[in-house]
């Protein structure tokens, strides 16, 4: 099936995962615009991304000169211990040596290649490509390797299956106003109603999304009823960079007298997380559940469910499998970038106001 | 496991020779793989009577990506393979040649215990994917084939350019003749001046493409022929070949100043 909506792509999953494994400088090597509102967005949070500039003569007589310069350039600048190369659709199909510019550079001991453009499939071949890289210049094992592709690849299925690479064209939807969500939600807990929140964010959208875990359970310490927290909280799994966020959540989450009653997996275990999530539920008594972050990777189940997804045109396929309501965080990778600590969502926002919480 | 490039101007008879190599270090008892870069997809008619094999990019297009499914065996047992690529004019060839290489997997070669891998690559290393087969991990080193003719040695010239810029090593150049005046000194002297060396010449033949238009090598309608002497001595001479080094390519102004002394 050919899919006609926009969706991610390898180049940008490349420069996220470079920053998942604290790479300190990552050079794109492309035109300047290729990837740039990641690559704001990146910096943000601590990886200096910096680009070649190709331009239309070295599309032709090639920027082997230019990405020597570039490196020779950032290494100067910020000491970085690290360097990651990410490819883009000019500089590979001109068929760019990169690997001998990285020698020539002299700098091939703290430099790595990507080799990646945007014509390589799903975004997730280049997180598994980075990865690969990276094993390859010996950042992590091969056993961690093969744990994330397999979750990558899962995370593809899951996408394809029940997200938004289901069908030809889907149309992005805001869902449900996040007000008729919120009132919902505070109303069932007047009625002293049990609510399960399924917290299965993916990596940094966690710092957003345990935002409406939190105002549930501050909802309800108010309001009465009672809440069962689950969430993919591990700290024992994934790079250290993404134990870290689930340590601070963690952290976060007790400082405001909130526990988490299962752990359904790692940070980067969203595809599968969600399956032991409802394994969990399923003998459990509740009212309602609420699933934020990654909804579509939840098993199906039959209870009243309300779906929390950052990705508009998740919403149609998320109402068509049987959500009450679908609502949408839409800022999520933009307001966590650079955080330590649980930030404002939207819902969260709606239901403390909701539950009169200041 | 010995992996060379085939370069040289288009139209000299790389094709010709990869084939014709090919069979006859097959009749020394080497297991041989030849694969064509180009996208005609010609290079390895003569060694399946002139019937054309399937494509690794037409296979890699509807999904086949293992390599056993785009290697066939051809004449004296040579496997052959074709690069394949878009029609003329459109697309973008270059790309074809490194995803080809990328999907055929240089692992797999050694796993099927091949003795001698020979690309034959078309025409100069006109962009990045021409010389794809030159880089790290492929062909061990190139050999050029040339005339003695002005237009041919200048192309020679400038594949030396690209692989002095590439930092390639240059096994040597085969002469294909075209019986032009102190042809084979000519070439001799090119191939010195660059620093390099001249392997052996193929006189004009009459034989060779009259095997060709029956889609055969020389070996197979002239089993009995010493061209096929010739190309064994080629062979022989690559494969113990010691003296590959990076060339250092002339000016244009040396090429006609070494060209002109013969006459």
């Amino acid at each position: 099936m050919n899919i006609l909506t926009p969706r991610p792509n390898p180049i940008v999953a490349a420069l996220y995962t470079l920053r998942d494994l604290d790479v300190d400088v990552a050079i794109l090597h492309g035109p300047s615009g290729c990837g740039f509102r990641a690559a704001r967005l990146l910096e943000e949070d601590g990886m200096v991304v910096v680009t070649t500039s190709m331009t239309e003569e070295d599309l032709i007589f090639g920027a082997s000169d230019k990405l020597i310069e570039v490196l020779t350039e950032a290494n100067a600048l910020f000491s970085p211990k690290t360097i990651g190369v990410v490819g883009s659709c000019v500089s590979m199909i001109i068929g760019e040596n990169v690997k001998k510019a990285l020698i020539d550079s002299g700098l091939n001991n703290k430099a790595f290649f990507v080799e990646i453009h945007g014509c390589m499939g799903a975004n997730t071949r280049g997180a598994i490509e980075t990865l690969k890289a990276a094993m390859d210049f010996g950042l992590i094992g091969e056993k961690e390797f093969k744990r994330q592709e397999n979750m990558l690849l899962l995370a593809t299925e899951v996408e394809s299956n029940k997200g938004m690479a289901k069908s030809k064209y889907i149309k992005p939807s805001r869902g449900t106003d996040l007000k008729i969500v919120a009132d919902y939600i505070t109303n069932l807990l007047k009625e002293n109603k049990k609510i399960a929140v399924v917290l299965n964010a993916k990596k940094e959208t966690v710092y957003l999304f345990a935002d409406i875990l939190l105002a549930i359970n501050l909802a309800s310490k108010k309001l009465g009823g009672s809440v069962i927290n689950v969430g993919n909280l591990s700290t024992e799994v994934g790079l250290l960079r993404i134990k870290r966020y689930a340590e601070d959540i963690i952290n976060n989450l007790n400082s405001n007298n909130v526990a988490i009653n299962f752990i359904s997996g790692g940070m980067d275990e969203y595809p599968i997380a969600g399956k032991n999530a409802i394994d969990y539920l399923k003998d459990k008594d509740f009212d309602l559940m609420v699933a934020v972050g990654i909804p579509q990777a939840l098993p199906l189940i039959d209870k009243e469910s309300i779906a929390v997804t950052n990705g508009p045109r998740e919403v149609p396929p998320l109402e068509e499998a049987g959500y009450k309501y679908v609502t949408v965080e839409i800022a999520s990778h933009s307001t966590v970038m650079g955080t330590r600590e649980i930030v404002f969502s939207e819902l969260g926002e709606a239901i403390r106001n909701s539950a009169g919480i200041q | 496991m010995k992996q060379i490039a085939i370069y040289g101007k288009g139209g000299i008879g790389k094709s010709s020779i990869s084939s014709n190599l090919s069979v006859n270090l097959a009749s020394e008892g080497l297991e041989v793989l030849l694969i064509g870069c180009d996208p005609k997809s010609d290079s390895t008619i003569n060694l399946f009577g002139g019937k054309r094999i399937n494509t690794v990019l037409d296979l890699y297009k509807k999904g086949v990506t293992d390599p056993d499914l785009m290697v066939f065996e051809g004449y004296n047992g040579v496997k052959g393979v074709e690069v394949g690529g878009p029609a003329a004019g459109v697309g973008c060839a270059g790309r074809g040649i490194l995803v080809a290489l990328k999907t055929l997997n240089k692992d797999y070669y050694i796993d099927r215990g091949f003795d001698v891998v020979i690309y034959d690559v078309p025409g100069d290393v006109v962009c990045g994917g021409f010389a794809g087969p030159a880089r790290d991990g492929y062909a061990d080193e190139v050999y050029i084939i040339t005339s003695g003719e002005y237009f041919s040695i200048y192309a020679a010239n400038n594949i030396a350019k690209g692989l002095f810029n590439l930092n390639v090593k240059l096994g040597g150049i085969v002469g294909n003749m075209r019986d032009i005046t102190k042809e084979e000194r000519k070439i001799k002297v090119y191939a010195e001046e660059i620093k390099s060396q001249l392997i052996n010449v193929v006189e004009r033949n009459p034989k060779i493409y009259e095997s060709e238009i029956e889609g055969k090598t020389v070996l197979e309608k002239y089993p009995n022929d010493l061209l096929n002497i010739k190309f064994k001595e080629i062979g022989k001479k690559i494969l113990s070949n010691k003296k590959s080094k990076v060339p250092t390519p002339i000016t244009d102004e040396r090429i006609r100043s070494i060209l002109g002394g013969f006459h």
